[in-house]
């Protein structure tokens, strides 16, 4: 019988199945961080429950550290609160901890890779959306609320309905790969099947132009497979992926044979069927920018706002989801992309900001001035990240055009820390979401790539960076 | 189970709508619930009474796994979001923490069920009476796990 590579991945840790009753599915790694956390350990506390397995339990401070100076005192003290929460659950229930000031510290998704944490097969769980990220690695990575954090700290275990699998096939080369990047691939996925196109299912990204990817660029588009509303996306595992996991921290010892094993298993046999198949080819794909409130509602860079009319297609509520996502973005139908103009750019996030993120977009800044109207930051996704880019000198090359350099989180992202926008500001960013409000209360969010993002910063708008490099 | 309508003619509300990013840090429940809904309707929170459901289009919820967002409008007074579909984490964290009842109806009936209207949900029957207008509509009935959860009252108490 022939699997894809999800169902091997579930068959391999279902501990429960019957007919017409959900699976209790084993967590192999169970990373954690203080916001969705906190909850879930007050009721292991009132039910006198332990930590199943500490020693597959690791945690990390992201969502609201701050990324300036980490030597002085935090000025938010709820913030405040909230991580000595998980410094404290950490400690009591033995724990691994990922602390603020340690040289591991970084995005939850970032560091799992990074560390060597995140491996091939396996389950992986995070309260946290985008832990889809780590299915670059051919796991099975995907978000879940507090509830399930206790389920999975007390028992290892979760009980879940099994996911459909939906076929990404991405054909053809990039023209220009460095300024249409992966970034651009997933946010054209998106715009083609819908902020809830991938409900239910698993996406398996697969053909030659996935293949091309490097592990960092495939982490980008696995990232925001949940902004098409699947449970997680996947890769499968090959040559890259195991050099990437080669020698990390916590790579296992016996790794040769678990590379072994990997090869002869993970991946989709021949002639499996999906329940659903998308084909993308990516020739044709030109770096996007994103003009509304939810990730599908992205432009090429050659063309203009929509009109409510041409996005909605006929459907009435896309029709006025447009027009409120134009009053919001406060743009005019018929405006070029390239014209416009924005105040701040934030290059970061679980989504975009690994070290090639950071190289590629040193790349575009080089001996160039952010503009005067804009103001730019640079949040690294690690403390790893930020070292391996400073020794690579990316550090002066930013902040010698006037980039902020900060220390590492999640920053802008979903702003739960000091990096806001304020009411009516304009961001490039290259995190992964642009709903109302999500920078910032008031804030208007534009999704691009880092190389977008860095040509923006330096132009004042958006630029078709095709012609940059 | 009876309530009233409070109504948003939208798809794809988000969970930073639901409850901003900036309030999660926020322990305490019924201080989270005074942002219930800022992002999308600031008046949120003083016009829901306890037993009120909201009615909304595709995707509910959408977006970041933030169990405070059932909460947030849970402690409100929320009971049932009924909607043509739900983001699958909001989904689960509803029923998990037995926090309100997430229910899918076509897409005719959201168009027919109207603000302030009076509604009386039937999960044994997979049946919504709407009271003000005198029609009834059929449900999404739950699929096996997740009629467990609720019956159980919640994911720590099934199968326990």
């Amino acid at each position: 019988m022939t699997e894809t590579l999800f169902e091997k991945i579930w068959n391999s840790h279902v501990v429960v199945e019957r007919d017409d009753e959900p699976s209790l599915i084993y967590i192999d790694r169970h990373l954690i961080h203080e916001v969705t956390s906190p909850q879930a350990f007050d009721g292991l506390r009132v039910n006198n429950r332990k930590v199943r397995r500490p020693d597959l339990t690791v945690a990390t401070i992201d969502h609201n550290v701050p990324t300036t100076d980490r030597s002085l005192p935090m000025i938010d003290e709820t913030s405040s609160t909230q991580i000595k929460t998980l410094e404290k659950n950490c400690k009591d229930f033995g724990i691994k901890l990922f602390g603020i000031n340690d040289p591991n510290q970084g995005i939850v998704h970032v560091i799992g890779p990074q560390l060597g944490i995140t491996l091939p097969g396996s389950t992986i769980v995070c309260g946290d959306s985008h832990t889809s990220t780590q299915g670059a690695f051919g796991a099975f990575a995907f978000g879940i609320g507090t509830s399930e954090v206790e389920h999975t700290l007390a028992t290892q275990t979760l009980w879940l309905e099994k996911p459909k699998t939906f076929e990404i096939l991405a054909t053809g080369k990039r023209k220009n790969s460095f300024a249409v990047t992966s970034k651009d691939i997933i946010l054209s996925i998106i715009k083609q099947i819908g902020t809830d196109g991938g409900t239910g299912h698993v996406l398996e990204y697969r053909g030659d132009a996935i293949s091309d990817l490097s592990m960092e660029q495939r982490m980008t588009i696995c990232n925001m497979s949940i902004e098409a509303g699947s449970r997680a996306g996947l890769i499968a595992p090959d040559e890259k992926t195991f050099d990437y996991l080669n020698n990390r921290k916590y790579t296992p010892k016996n790794y040769d044979d678990l590379v072994d094993d990997w090869k002869n298993n993970l991946m989709t046999d021949a002639n499996s069927k999906f329940d659903k198949t998308f084909t993308i080819d990516v020739e044709k794909i030109e770096p996007q920018v994103s003009w509304g409130t939810n990730p599908a509602m992205v432009s090429d860079v050659t063309s203009k706002v929509p009109t409510p009319e041409e996005f909605g297609n006929n459907n009435e509520i896309q029709i006025e989801s447009a027009k409120k996502a134009l009053s919001y973005m406060d743009l005019k139908p018929d405006t070029p992309i390239v014209d416009i103009p924005i105040d701040r750019v934030f290059i970061g996030s679980c989504t975009n900001a690994r070290l090639e993120d950071l190289k590629d977009a040193a790349e575009i800044v080089k001996g160039k001035t952010v503009n005067s109207a804009v103001s730019a930051m640079v949040v690294p996704g690690s403390q790893m990240v930020k070292l391996q880019a400073e020794e690579l000198g990316l550090d002066r090359i930013f902040k010698d055009a006037n980039f902020e350099w900060r220390e590492s989180g999640c920053s802008m992202c979903l702003g739960m820390n000091p990096d806001i926008l304020k009411p009516g500001e304009r961001c490039a960013s290259t995190s992964n979401r642009n709903f109302e409000g999500r920078q910032g209360s008031g804030g208007r969010t534009h999704l691009v790539s880092p190389v977008m993002a860095a040509a923006s910063a330096i132009a004042g708008h958006f630029v078709d960076v095709r012609e940059w490099c | 189970m009876i309530g009233n309508v409070i109504k948003y003619e939208q798809d794809n509300i988000d969970t930073d709508v639901i409850i901003p990013g900036t309030y999660l840090k926020i322990h305490d429940y019924n201080e989270l619930a005074t942002h219930a809904m800022e992002g999308l309707d600031p008046d949120f929170p003083s016009k829901v009474k306890d037993g009120d459901f909201i009615v909304a289009g595709k995707n509910f919820g959408c977006g970041s796994s933030r169990e405070h967002a059932p909460i947030a409008l849970s402690t409100c007074g929320i009971k049932a979001v009924i909607a043509v579909s739900f983001a699958r984490i909001f989904y689960r964290n509803s029923v998990d923490g037995a926090f309100l009842l997430p229910i899918e109806v076509d897409e005719e009936t959201y168009k027919k069920i109207s603000n302030s209207d009076s509604l009386e949900i039937n999960i044994e029957t997979n049946e919504i009476k709407n009271i003000t207008k005198n029609e009834t509509y059929s449900m999404k009935p739950f699929s096996e796990i997740i009629a467990q959860i609720i019956s159980a009252g919640g994911l720590f108490k099934y199968k326990k």
